[in-house]
């Protein structure tokens, strides 16, 4: 795991292109609507938040699953659901306490962000840089800076 | 685990020793009919539609037929997933199946790809769609709840809950209606009440929106016996998410603030 998705919402213009990006990669027709990320309201002026799965260190939704479908991917840091073994009884989307495993209700699937396997689309289609898909070691750095 | 060579309808494929033949069938994107089969659960060999030739060099000509979930991987294998007698054991299983469940769409269509498109036996007058291909039964016992089986033996099997008594272990999951292959188990949900196998559940609302969000029994026990903190089945996951951008929200206008300052 050597990278990590950075959301900046004083970057973010609110266009959800990130949305858009996520659902053509991961379904067919792309309606926004089954994005795995989600362009929120900040609650203040101007203000826009993008929200996707944080991939816990400790996370509730590998914990919550009894047919042990989720699993870190230990090279992309990201927790993969697989599907095959995804058994929908909906544990991890009631369990995840920031509501970022959902169930795509068009497909019958419980989704969740895979960091698109290392080179996660929302980053590279984002306009003002709001999300990027940055080394750990140069995010650690600008927090140790800022 | 060791890598062995094994060769499937003529062709070469690596596989690992040990691992059952109709994963690596499957992943050679070969396609052979199986209804019991789930990778969430352990292979079980209740439907026998996977079932392959398989052959060595050193049989002396000898093959076996064998359901490939349940075989495991060896060095020098030699499979045919479509060789006349295997194909005419799936026709006779499909056109078993159909007697049994003229009217179940999965079976219909599965016996038409082999040609069966009426059953040559006689017809199940009180069919239904359960075809015991015990995939509730099995994920019920994996995911530790146990709460249904399969009763009785023969004509007379079924898949049901104790003594066809609401089951006091199952938490109202729908996993068991969700992994049916042929839609058969039924439950109802309105609102914040849900009813399978005749048990009925009261669920936990949101406390921002009030949308249902998972049976009380099943958040008790996820908290219980999986270190969940209970209060995290309060909130459904659209306000999860809403509360996630408010809080990210408030530190952003406060950098902003900063900033301007």
């Amino acid at each position: 795991m050597n990278s990590r998705l950075v959301v900046k919402p004083n970057l973010c213009i609110g266009c959800r292109t990130c949305e858009l990006a996520c659902s053509f990669t991961h379904t067919v027709d792309g309606k926004p609507g089954r994005s795995r990320i989600f362009m929120l309201d900040g609650g203040y002026d101007k203000l826009w938040v993008t929200v996707t799965c944080l991939q816990c260190d400790d996370p509730a939704c590998v914990k919550s699953c009894l047919v042990d479908a989720l699993r870190r991917n230990e090279v992309t840091g990201a927790i993969e659901l697989n599907q095959e073994k995804c058994v929908k009884c909906m544990a991890c989307v009631a369990a995840c306490p920031f509501g970022c495993a959902i169930l795509d209700s068009g497909h019958n699937q419980v989704v969740k962000c895979d960091l698109c396997g290392g080179d996660p689309a929302c980053a590279r289609f984002c306009p003002t840089k709001a999300l990027e898909y940055q080394p750990i070691a140069q995010t650690q750095k600008a927090k140790k800076v800022g | 685990m060791a890598t062995v060579n094994i060769t499937i309808n003529g062709r070469v494929v690596r596989a690992e020793k040990g691992e059952m033949l109709l994963d690596v069938i499957r992943r050679e994107g070969i396609e052979i009919p199986a209804t019991c089969a789930h990778k969430a659960v352990e292979a079980f060999g209740a439907c026998r539609l996977c079932t392959v030739e398989i052959t060595k060099d050193d049989w002396k000509g000898w093959k076996n037929y064998v359901t490939s979930c349940l075989y495991p991987v060896e060095a020098g294998l030699i499979v045919f997933t479509h060789s006349q007698p295997v194909i005419d054991l799936r026709k006779t299983l499909l056109d078993l199946q159909l007697a049994r469940h003229p009217n179940t769409p999965l079976i219909q269509e599965m016996a038409a790809q082999y040609g069966v498109n009426k059953t040559s036996y006689e017809e199940l007058p009180d069919a239904d769609d359960c075809i015991l291909c015990a995939l509730c039964t099995r994920v019920c016992d994996t995911m530790g709840f146990a709460a249904i089986s399969t009763v009785g033996r023969g004509h007379g099997k079924k898949v049901a809950p104790p003594l066809d008594q609401p089951p006091p272990a199952c938490v109202g999951c729908l996993a068991c209606a969700q992994v049916c292959p042929t839609n058969f188990i039924k439950f109802t949900q309105a609102g914040a009440h849900r009813e399978i196998w005749g048990k009925a559940f009261d669920m936990i609302t949101c406390t921002r929106c009030g949308k249902a969000v998972i049976t009380k029994e099943f958040a008790e026990n996820l908290s219980a016996n999986r270190n969940i903190p209970r209060e995290y089945f309060d909130v459904c996951d659209d306000c999860h998410r809403k509360e996630l951008a408010g809080t990210m929200g408030r530190i952003a206008n406060w950098n902003r603030e900063e900033v301007t300052r």
